[in-house]
């Protein structure tokens, strides 16, 4: 099996282990039963017809979290994770900025739209991290709709979150304020040129939701659609966080500067772990 | 099956490293750099009084294969492989299935190891592991002793029966 540290979940006699450290000693000395055997099998076979690890097992990690996944809805990937920090420490720095006497401190903060869902992994992620915040997810396909909802009940977060199904390029952003003006957008949205979809690995291209992928023919489709709708939906001063692929920080520089009626401007890129520009931090101006 | 490339090493050089080699006294405490955070001992480790360490003299590598990584990727690889320059000390952490934990852990493994080399004896550390070691043995001395005087409990009996 291919990378971490994961084991496949064998059910069996003792108690339910998920991963390699939760074992006790006794168990990892205990020859596996037969029926044990025959399971490991079926979680190799489907290995083998190039399943991703994550849909082996039914459930992966995202920074403190683990989500249940299944296929095709979209699998979390670990540069996302970073995309979290950078939401959280943007929202310290606000809170810090606005907290004071004549300032509603008791009110959710901060109020956080994510546009494409998939598994909820980020959604979850800042409602754990910041436990004032209220977020609005959306997906355009109902599997995530259904998978983000699961998670969030898995993970006692369901009264802090409104899932919707909807579509981001045929809606309108009326639905999206039913708390108002939002303090953050966030988004993995599809980011794969379309010329490069074909050459991804097999596990993808069998597996998962290519919709989640396919950003056009410059990748751009769904960031500039985020862009466009983001001033109706945004506070002044609020920020979009977006991942996006490598070579978009500045195509999306000179997108947003030869659209300036949107007020939007792109404050920083940041890089993820790999060395490579992954994330872009873009604020509203205040008129 | 053919993976070639899963395990190439994708460099990242975090922070600028301090110019030449500072001369590293034993013992002696280690004042952070005035913009970089300093490395708060994490979770069971805020007892110990250890020497902190600055992403400045850190280097952080990752397992991830090469490609344009992201969306396009899905690898499960996520080893960090932290190495301190000043001493040259170099930890991995694959613990964890999630990046931002590995990178977590692998700090707080590499802090203890650094304040080992550093501080030796002095250590908390190696105080620490030193106290649980005699805990063991303690253990292990009364255990027998335990033993010991039942099996002189049992002779005394057979005896007393003849």
């Amino acid at each position: 099996m291919r990378g971490g540290v994961a084991v496949a979940p064998v059910r069996g006699p003792g108690p339910a282990a998920s991963q390699f450290q939760s074992l006790s000693s006794k168990s990892l000395r205990t020859p596996l039963t037969a029926a044990q055997q025959e399971q490991i099998q079926q979680l190799s076979n489907k290995r083998l017809e190039r399943m991703p690890v994550q849909y082996v097992l039914g459930e992966w990690d995202f920074r403190d979290l683990t989500l249940k996944m299944r296929p095709p809805v979209f699998i979390p990937r670990p540069e996302t994770e970073d995309l979290v920090s950078l939401v959280v420490e943007e929202e310290s720095l606000m809170h810090k900025k606005n907290s004071g006497p004549c300032f509603p401190v008791s009110a959710p903060h901060p109020v956080i739209l994510e546009i494409g869902c998939g598994s909820g992994a980020i959604a979850l992620s800042l409602l754990h991290k910041l436990p004032q915040s209220r977020v609005i997810a959306m997906d355009k396909e109902e599997a995530a709709v259904d998978l983000t909802r699961e998670n969030a009940h898995r993970l006692q977060l369901q009264e802090r979150i409104h899932v919707l199904h909807q579509d981001v390029s045929y809606g309108s952003a009326k639905q999206l304020l039913l708390w108002g003006p939002v303090d953050f957008i966030v988004s993995n949205p599809p980011y794969v040129f379309h010329e490069d979809m074909a050459s991804l690995d097999a596990e993808i291209l069998r597996y998962e939701d290519l919709d989640a992928l396919d950003g056009g023919d410059d990748g751009m489709r769904v960031i500039k659609t985020i862009l466009a709708l983001a001033p109706s939906l945004l506070k002044d001063s609020g920020s979009v966080f977006l991942e996006v692929d490598p070579r978009h920080p500045d195509m999306v520089k000179d997108w947003l500067q030869a659209h300036p009626n949107l007020l939007l401007v792109l404050c920083a890129v940041h890089k993820d772990f790999c060395g490579k520009p992954r994330f872009l931090h873009i604020q509203k101006q205040s008129r | 099956m053919n993976v070639p490339g899963l395990f190439h090493f994708a460099s990242l050089l975090r922070e600028v490293r301090a110019p030449g080699w500072r001369p590293w006294i034993l013992g002696q405490k280690h004042f952070s750099l005035p913009r970089a955070p300093l490395l708060q001992a994490g979770g069971k480790k805020n007892s110990l009084n250890l020497l902190g360490l600055t992403e400045a003299e850190l280097e952080e590598q990752f397992v991830r294969g090469d490609g344009p990584g992201g969306q396009a990727t899905n690898k499960t690889s996520n080893c960090v492989v932290l190495k301190h320059v000043p001493s040259g000390i170099v930890v991995k952490c694959h613990q964890t299935r999630s990046v931002e934990k590995n990178r977590k852990i692998a700090r707080g493994i590499l802090q203890e190891k650094v304040d080992l080399f550093y501080k030796g004896e002095e250590s908390d550390v190696f105080k620490e592991r030193r106290a649980l070691e005699k805990k063991k043995q303690e253990k292990k001395r009364r255990a027998r002793e335990h033993l010991e005087r039942k099996k002189l409990f049992k002779e005394m009996q057979q005896l007393d029966k003849k």
